[in-house]
């Protein structure tokens, strides 16, 4: 084993070292080399940190002398989760919804459930042709089970359907240091939600509500920006309040647990139902694309404002290199986290008893059982330790990538976290392999990805690179055991 | 001269040698097969036999030595070679597709054609005429899974007579016989020989071989221990060259203190055998023997024992307690331990080292920390069971595949004892054992029963059954036919039981 993570190790410094000096001009001048630039750098960790963690999910149940096909739609699926939990709207606090508009009475029919309107209630009107109005209360009733509501302004034309929103005078709008609206202070708004701006004209403003200050009668909210002089005077105010769909932590966690559920069915069908794992997780990989594509009806999938707070997580750096303020070099923040994941991964492989039980049945189930191993419960484990990390890598990704789309994310994934694992020195017929080996593959892998970017080979080279280079690497991994196995012959006749 | 008056052998070998990883396991055998004659070849499991057979078969190729066919060196490359120099090979585990009728199987390989496609009638033709020879009444368009094992045998020497066969080398060929079915094959035995065919035959049964034998040349450790000729040919002259020493001194046992019964087998009925209850019982410090012939149960019995197969009904009990035996887990936190036939796959796991195969079973009992490793414990658990049991290797370090079989017994052995069971049931204990590292296995066995530990263990070799046990249990298809104590013990009264009679 040592000696196959040597030998990949190898492979990779040889591949640095030759692109590093391939991207210079003139060659020996390291410093023009394109593939030493920072950026270059910063990117190929990210993505060795990204799909890394994904190999080091697959190399469990390679051990246990499984495969797992669905990663690539588990990571797809679970980004798509991820993106739908976090799904952040902004809606008017109690529209009220209107059968009927009648312009010869100045009448508007609405729902009697909103209660009377005060006389002098402003509100703006949306649906219909008449869209974005802003009218004024004269007189309202309920009668015949309907609110009906009598306006001050002069109506056009008839309207059916539409609904109203209850819209406050602006008193003031300062345009200081910090650009501030004053509302009255009935008004329900909180810091996060957006203000809608209006005119009686139809036109609309919205902005994030940043702080807000009661001042007696009057609230003031502090906005990002000077709407325009047009909405200095007579405009009004409503208040979209902000309504994300669960916090980040119970969407994370959701997540995470909607992956050990799915790693625990292709566990328990593979060792319940004695299924084989290739055709378990060959159906997953299929189902889980479809549940995506439908969960998202096929659109992009994103993460709108919350970018912002999660994106760092998966593209963050932590600057390890200054020029001046600017960051030259960083450390992307998912580097950290494969680091971690690689470490506890290791030490659960080495030094635990389940993963010397994971070692001990993957290469021979019969002789663990017989040892009195539960070997269906490690499988299981296997699995959903892959399935997580599966997740994890696709929150990752998704936030990485700011918005994906359900038909195309993480596609063959899975193919490319089984070849590192399998450079790194991982037998698909088990009970072989180790983490630091998945972790050098999985860059051999993006080393060769960002040679063919960086030497501007065509893309299309690109698989037929990586399938040729891993066909070499397992040639002649087995003739290196072929050789060791014929040494030890000869060493035991002669001895 | 002498040797120009002997009629020239129809297959010779000379000082053959072959090795395998950790062992060499023919280290210069030679003898020679006259024609028209059964030669039996006997000797102890890992003697040597299969090896010797697999290479006059073309299975394998020796490192040195040579075989000479009417007087002619051969080199065999592959099987075809070897058949088309005339020699067939039946192995004790038979080689038909059982899916196929009688005649494809015949004549699987080599069909006979017209226009390219396979003529069927002749091979129906030629297959009902090979039958009629051996006296096998059925038609060669049945299938080879409906016939009865002895019939399915017949196949395989019909298979080889079509090719000609003039050396036929049958392996074990009554091991899963019916002694009709034995009495039969005996017959077609004879015929072949009265018809100038050579028969090599390998067998255990010594009483077989005392009666076919026109000579018998017996194995030892890779090496010609002897040859005797008809009429020399006596049980106690073949074990005497089998074992190289006097029988009684190579067995070891020692008076021991019975304690309680310490594992109780109550109306348990298996699932492979539901029509019958199984009730034992073995005391502390007793050694059992349980004998019978292959396919008895006997294997079964003690996998449900170790809950490998989950009883169908019926109490285990285990030190006076009934226990749950649904897994081996159960099994083992029991105090029950099972040596299994299989020891490559079953036993040990070849590709760790002997360290970690010592520790496999007792990691848990002493990981730290609610999981991790704990290194020291293990090292020196190792060090201890290597030593105790002198597993000979250079280190504990070593991977156990490289290990010879009765090293690898031995590893298995050590990761159970450092659990220290109550009941060790052992199954085949000694099968593909050299001599000397039988000897010890059985030392072993008298050494922990002599510490109280109940012994169960199942063995095909009479002269195990008969030298270790103070117990017999004997099996008939899936049914305890009978117990005999040591003054009842002899191959007769054993024998009597294993094949149905109580």
């Amino acid at each position: 084993m040592k000696g196959k993570i040597l030998g990949i190790f190898g492979v990779l410094v040889v591949l640095c070292t030759c692109l590093a000096f391939a991207t210079s001009d003139p060659w020996w001048n390291l410093g023009t080399s394109k593939f030493l630039q920072p950026g270059n750098i910063q990117n190929l960790l990210n993505r060795l940190s990204l799909f890394g963690i994904l190999g080091i999910g697959v190399a469990f149940v390679i051990i246990t002398s499984g495969i797992d096909l669905s990663i690539g739609s588990s990571v797809c699926l679970c980004g798509v989760l991820l993106s739908i939990l976090l799904k952040v709207d902004y809606q008017p606090l109690e529209p009220i919804s209107v059968s009927q508009i009648v312009a010869a009475e100045k009448m508007i029919i609405a729902d009697a459930a909103a209660g009377e309107l005060r006389p002098g209630t402003t509100f703006r009107y949306t649906g219909g042709v008449g869209s974005g109005l802003v009218l004024t209360t004269e007189s309202s009733a309920i009668s015949d089970g309907a609110l009906r509501i009598r306006i001050k302004e002069n109506l056009t034309r008839n309207e059916k359907d539409g609904r109203l929103v209850v819209a406050s005078p602006v008193t003031r709008i300062e345009t200081g240091d910090s650009v501030v609206a004053e509302v009255s202070s009935d008004l329900n708004v909180n810091v996060g939600d957006q203000l809608q701006l209006v005119k009686a004209d139809g036109a609309v403003t919205t902005q994030k509500v940043s702080s807000v200050e009661t001042a007696g009668t009057v609230k003031r909210l502090t906005l990002a920006r000077d709407p325009g002089e047009k909405y200095r005077a007579d405009a009004f105010a409503i208040v979209l309040q902000r309504h994300q769909r669960t916090s980040i932590p119970v969407a994370i966690l959701i997540v995470l647990l909607v992956a050990t559920v799915l790693g625990l069915v292709h566990g328990l069908l593979v060792t319940k139902v004695k299924l084989q794992p290739f055709v378990v997780t060959l159906c997953a990989l299929l189902i889980y694309r479809g549940v995506s594509r439908w969960l998202t009806n096929d659109n992009p999938a994103g993460f709108g404002e919350l970018q912002e707070v999660l994106g760092p997580v998966a593209s963050g750096r932590v600057g390890l290199l200054f020029r001046g303020q600017e960051m030259v070099f960083g450390i992307p923040i998912p580097f950290f986290l494969l680091t971690a994941i690689g470490v506890v991964a290791s030490v659960f492989l080495g030094r635990t008893i389940w993963g010397r039980y994971l070692l001990a049945l993957g290469r021979s189930e019969e002789a663990a059982r017989f040892s009195g191993i539960n070997t269906g419960r490690i499988t299981l484990m296997a699995y959903v330790i892959c399935t997580v990390l599966a997740a994890l890598g696709g929150m990752l990704f998704a936030l990485d990538s700011t918005s994906v789309s359900p038909s195309s994310f993480g596609n063959s994934y899975e193919l490319y976290a089984i070849a590192a694992a399998v450079l790194g020195g991982c037998s698909l017929r088990g009970g072989e392999g180790s983490i630091l080996g998945v972790v050098i593959g999985t860059a051999v892998m993006q080393v060769l990805n960002n040679l063919i970017t960086l030497l501007k080979l065509p893309q299309q080279h690109e698989t037929t690179i990586i399938g040729a280079v891993i066909l070499i690497g397992v040639i002649a991994d087995e003739i290196v055991r072929r050789t060791a196995a014929r040494r030890r012959l000869k060493q035991s006749i002669s001895g | 001269m002498v040797t120009t008056s002997l009629p020239t052998p129809r297959l010779e070998v000379r000082d053959i040698t072959k090795s395998f990883p950790g062992v060499k396991a023919l280290k210069g055998v030679s003898l020679r097969v006259m024609p028209g004659e059964v030669f039996s070849v006997v000797g102890e499991n890992g003697a040597g036999k299969s090896t010797l057979m697999k290479i006059l078969a073309g299975v394998q190729s020796q490192d040195g030595g040579q075989i000479l066919v009417d007087g002619q060196e051969k080199r065999f490359g592959s099987v075809s070679d070897a058949m088309s120099n005339g020699i067939a090979i039946i192995h004790q585990e038979l080689n038909l597709a059982d899916n196929l009728e009688i005649g494809a199987n015949i004549f699987l390989g080599r069909e006979p054609r017209t226009l390219g496609l396979i003529n069927n009638n002749r091979i129906n033709q030629d297959a009902e005429k090979l039958l009629d020879r051996i006296g096998l009444k059925v038609s060669p368009r049945m299938l080879v899974k409906e016939l009865t094992v002895g019939q399915q045998q017949m196949v395989e020497i019909a298979k080889a007579l079509s090719i000609n066969a003039r050396v036929l080398i049958m392996d074990e060929p009554t091991s899963s016989l019916s002694a009709g079915e034995s009495a039969k094959l005996f017959q077609v035995i004879r015929d072949l020989r009265a018809a100038g065919v050579s028969i090599v035959y390998i067998s255990h049964r010594l009483a077989e071989v005392q009666d076919l034998s026109d000579r018998v040349t017996v194995l030892r450790d890779g090496e010609n221990a002897g040859e005797l000729v008809r009429g020399e040919v006596t049980h106690d002259s073949l074990v005497r060259l089998m074992v190289g020493r006097d029988i009684s001194r190579f067995f070891v046992r020692n008076p021991h203190k019975k304690g309680d019964v310490a594992i109780e087998v109550k109306n348990v009925v298996t699932a492979t055998w539901p029509k019958h209850r199984l009730n034992l019982n073995v005391r502390a410090g007793e050694i059992v023997g349980v004998a019978g012939l292959v396919g008895a149960g006997r294997t079964e019995m003690l996998r449900t024992l170790f809950g490998v197969d989950a009883p169908v009904s019926g109490v285990i009990e285990v030190g006076g307690k009934p226990v749950d035996l649904k897994s081996p887990q159960q099994a083992i936190a029991a105090g029950v331990a099972l040596v299994p036939e299989d020891r490559k796959q079953q036993g040990v796991v070849l590709d760790m080292v002997i360290r970690q195969n010592i520790g496999l079973a007792s990691l848990h009992q002493h990981s730290r920390l609610g999981g991790f490793l704990n290194f020291a414990v293990e090292k020196q658990q190792s060090a201890e069971m290597s030593q105790r049991l002198r597993v000979k290797a250079p280190h504990d370090q070593y991977r156990v595949g490289n290990l010879s079989g009765g090293n690898q017994q031995k590893v298995v052995l050590g990761k159970w004892l450092a659990l220290k069971p109550r009941v060790l049931l052992l199954d085949e204990p000694t099968r593909g054992i050299d001599v000397g590292a039988k000897q010890e296995i059985y030392q072993l066995m008298d050494e922990l029963a002599g510490q109280g530990i109940a012994v169960l263990f199942v063995s095909s070799e009479m002269e195990e059954i008969i030298g270790m046990s103070d117990r017999v249990i004997v099996m008939h298809e899936g049914r305890i036919t009978g117990e005999l104590t040591r003054e009842q013990l002899s191959e007769e009264s054993v024998m009597h039981l294993a094949t149905g009679h109580n």
